[in-house]
């Protein structure tokens, strides 16, 4: 997992939640996506997991939020979304038709290791001792959400052990 | 705002309120977000902007937008975008589609476009199968692929859509991928801004008929920037070489850029209309052309 070429160096504590929050929204959003692409194609239970990833990821921006404005006020944002990309959201052809809530949970799983290891990535090239505490936060929330993807898939009945493949019909001349 | 000026537009300003109905996955769904980021940083209203296509998937996306839109007929994007373009100079237009549409059955249009330096930016979303159709050989699917009509693999070599108008000459030719959107956007942006013809070919994956080596992580494992190899988009021999790795690496961005580009076919038209409009006749009198006195 590469840092996204963002100098982390000179990072200060507010660009960096500022970051932190547009890595929420951006997780957020496609989520949204799915979920939306998911009620497109009749497939209420992945539908209903993604929203309540969007839920988690709302949630987790507001917090952030919070805690940028009660230290910073309005100041202006100095980073922008080009920055970042697919941080915590799902590529963007993590999304299946007929998704099962299984294959969304692990979507949402592999998620949450890669932004695991963006923040980890970016760990040793930060200078600022308060930036370094947020990511170290940030890290090891995600192992936490990790834990809470995981306690949900154990929820689920057992996999049938059928792969996807296993219903494509071969390619018929038409 | 006026057509020259830019207003604060943001990128859910150009989202319509049809849900698209892609497959689940499809490389087309950030397609359509690069499209609204761009078209938010250029500012121009949606009213201002004309978006034609053919027939396809990826040909269902003026729908999506908020903008003026044309889901035409296969092929013939290009001809329908220029002429709203010759009718109403003023309007941003934009023309899109898949590579099926755009190198087979509409691929004699691209020459005339290019030569003629319509102020139009082509975006193909290229997945090198037709995917609408359920998953026939496209004119850039690779060479020995199996499809279901072609079930002992193909025998053609792929059409190169960037040598193909690098070599018409056009005056932008650039790639984006859905492994960065930002980039794209930007591509779009800079396109859209280009004064002429300008072309976006964008590695778009069929989730449901691609291969594997053409979804996400395997077009991670090839990409690489322009800008990365220290491509100057000036060279437009420099962008021919570069533009032969196609189907074998992903280059991502701007591969040429006219440093100095020729006037467009609609300036050539009211610089036309300027010097014989003196000797014209008003137009009450317009039939004395046509009636013997």
């Amino acid at each position: 997992m590469n840092t996204q070429g963002i100098n982390f160096f000179n990072l200060s504590l507010m660009d960096a939640l500022d970051l932190a929050i547009l890595v929420e929204d951006e997780a957020e959003e496609r989520y949204g996506e799915f979920a939306a692409q998911m009620d497109q194609h009749r497939t209420p239970d992945a539908a209903t997991f993604f929203r309540y990833m969007v839920e988690n990821e709302a949630k987790h921006g507001r917090e952030l939020l919070a805690r940028r404005v009660q230290r910073f006020g309005d100041a202006p944002r100095n980073v922008t979304r080009a920055m970042i990309f697919d941080v915590e959201a799902p590529d963007y052809d993590a999304a299946r038709a007929f998704m099962s809530p299984r294959q969304a949970m692990e979507a949402a799983l592999l998620s949450e290791m890669k932004a695991h290891a963006f923040f980890a990535a970016a760990l040793p090239g930060i200078k600022d001792d308060e930036v370094r505490a947020l990511f170290e936060e940030l890290r090891d929330e995600e192992l936490a959400h990790q834990k809470l993807v995981r306690a949900e898939l154990a929820k689920l009945p057992k996999d049938s052990g059928l792969s996807d493949d296993d219903f494509v019909d071969e390619p018929a001349a038409q | 705002m006026s057509a020259t000026g830019t207003c604060d537009y943001q990128a859910k300003d150009y989202k319509s309120d049809l849900k698209p109905i892609w497959c689940p996955g499809c490389g087309d769904y950030s397609v359509v977000q690069g499209i609204y980021r761009a078209l938010a940083a250029i500012g121009r209203p949606p009213h201002e902007i004309a978006f034609v296509s053919g027939i396809g998937c990826s040909s269902r996306i003026p729908g999506y937008t908020t903008a003026y839109g044309f889901n035409s007929v296969h092929g013939r994007s290009l001809p329908i975008a220029q002429g709203i373009k010759l009718a109403n100079p003023d309007l941003l237009v934009l023309a899109a589609g898949g590579d099926g549409d755009g190198f087979s059955i509409g691929g004699g249009h691209i020459a005339h476009l290019i030569r003629r330096n319509m102020d139009i930016t082509y975006i193909v979303m290229d997945n090198q199968i037709y995917g609408l159709t359920k998953g026939q050989l496209s004119p850039t699917s690779q060479k020995g692929r199996v499809t279901c009509t072609s079930r002992y693999g193909s025998l053609e070599e792929p059409v190169n859509p960037l040598l193909y108008t690098l070599a018409y000459g056009a005056g932008f030719v650039a790639q984006a991928s859905p492994t960065d959107l930002a980039g794209m956007a930007s591509i779009i942006e800079e396109a859209i801004r280009y004064p002429g013809f300008a072309f976006v070919n964008i590695q778009s994956p069929c989730v449901t008929y691609g291969e594997e080596a053409q979804q996400i992580k395997g077009l991670k494992a090839i990409q690489e920037t322009l800008a990365s190899l220290g491509h100057n988009p000036a060279d437009r021999l420099a962008a021919m070489d570069l533009a032969q790795h196609y189907g074998e690496k992903l280059h991502l961005g701007v591969f040429y850029r006219n440093p100095e580009p020729p006037p467009t076919y609609g300036d050539l038209v009211k610089e036309r209309q300027a010097l014989l409009s003196k000797d014209a006749l008003p137009k009450e009198r317009i039939l004395d052309l046509f009636i013997k006195k």
